[in-house]
């Protein structure tokens, strides 16, 4: 299932994904911590920066690995609790891609519009 | 451990100590309820309002409810485990040398407690139901 074949790419993007979204938690978990200095605190200053549209498509990629993370980490507990996970792991890795564009479209189709707009 | 077993009887079989063998199915445990935890929390914050029109207000408004402060709290406490043990096995994969690898864990374990404690005072070290309360009885006098 190695080899370069679909089983390797579903490694690749469960492991990139995942380093991503741990790295993505620390800094979230840091920007909001920030409310603590209060209403009058760098809170507001910081937050607004983060909403200008770089970051906004940022978030979007951020969506899109905890959607694959999550489905590819299901497909995982598939090959690992069940009899017969591990012979369809192909069929379900594509399955796993699939969710994950069936739920990317109407996120996109949301906060697109947003972005465009700047707010 | 360049190759991870794929089975629970394989994880047994691989895994020479107890703590290795319940990382593996903390991993999968924790995994299974941070798929709900976490696609609830994108809905409520990005998906049912627009992410932009968040700021000191709406989260101290959301850390003013005791059920958001327990609902994130399974969720500081589930992610910075799981990404803390992922990044753990990363480290193990691509950190040949055994004393930068070692170094490379306690940064690791460093960084994420640091961090960790800074979200549970975030959460639960200030009452922000309070805080509101003295900010509005400020700017009426």
């Amino acid at each position: 299932m190695y080899r370069g074949r679909e089983g390797q790419w579903a490694f690749v993007l469960h492991r990139l994904s995942g380093v991503a979204l741990a790295l993505y938690l620390l800094l979230h978990v840091i920007d909001i911590s920030l409310v603590m200095y209060g209403p009058d605190g760098p809170f507001n200053a910081f937050l607004a920066f983060y909403h200008q549209w770089p970051f906004r498509i940022g978030l979007i990629l951020v969506i899109a690995g905890v959607v694959y993370h999550a489905f590819n980490g299901l497909r995982i507990i598939l090959m690992d609790f069940t009899s017969w996970g591990v012979k369809y792991q192909r069929s379900m890795w594509y399955g796993v891609l699939g969710m994950t564009v069936i739920i990317g479209i109407p996120v996109l189709i949301k906060l697109i519009p947003e972005i465009v707009r700047g707010g | 451990m360049a190759v991870k077993p794929k089975t629970m009887r394989d994880a047994k079989a691989t895994y020479n100590t107890n703590s290795e063998l319940a990382w593996w199915v903390f991993m999968r445990v924790s995994g299974l309820a941070l798929i709900f935890l976490v696609f609830g929390h994108v809905w409520f914050n990005n998906i049912a309002i627009n992410v932009a029109d968040v700021d000191y207000n709406y989260v101290a408004g959301r850390f003013s409810k005791g059920w958001v402060k327990v609902y994130d709290s399974f969720l500081l406490g589930f992610a910075m485990l799981h990404g803390m043990n992922g990044l753990r096995y990363s480290i193990e994969d691509y950190f040949k040398n055994p004393a930068r690898r070692a170094w490379a864990k306690v940064l690791l374990y460093t960084v994420f407690g640091i961090i960790f404690v800074l979200g549970v005072m975030t959460m639960w070290a200030f009452s922000f139901e309070e805080m509101g309360d003295a900010v509005r009885s400020l700017s009426h006098e």
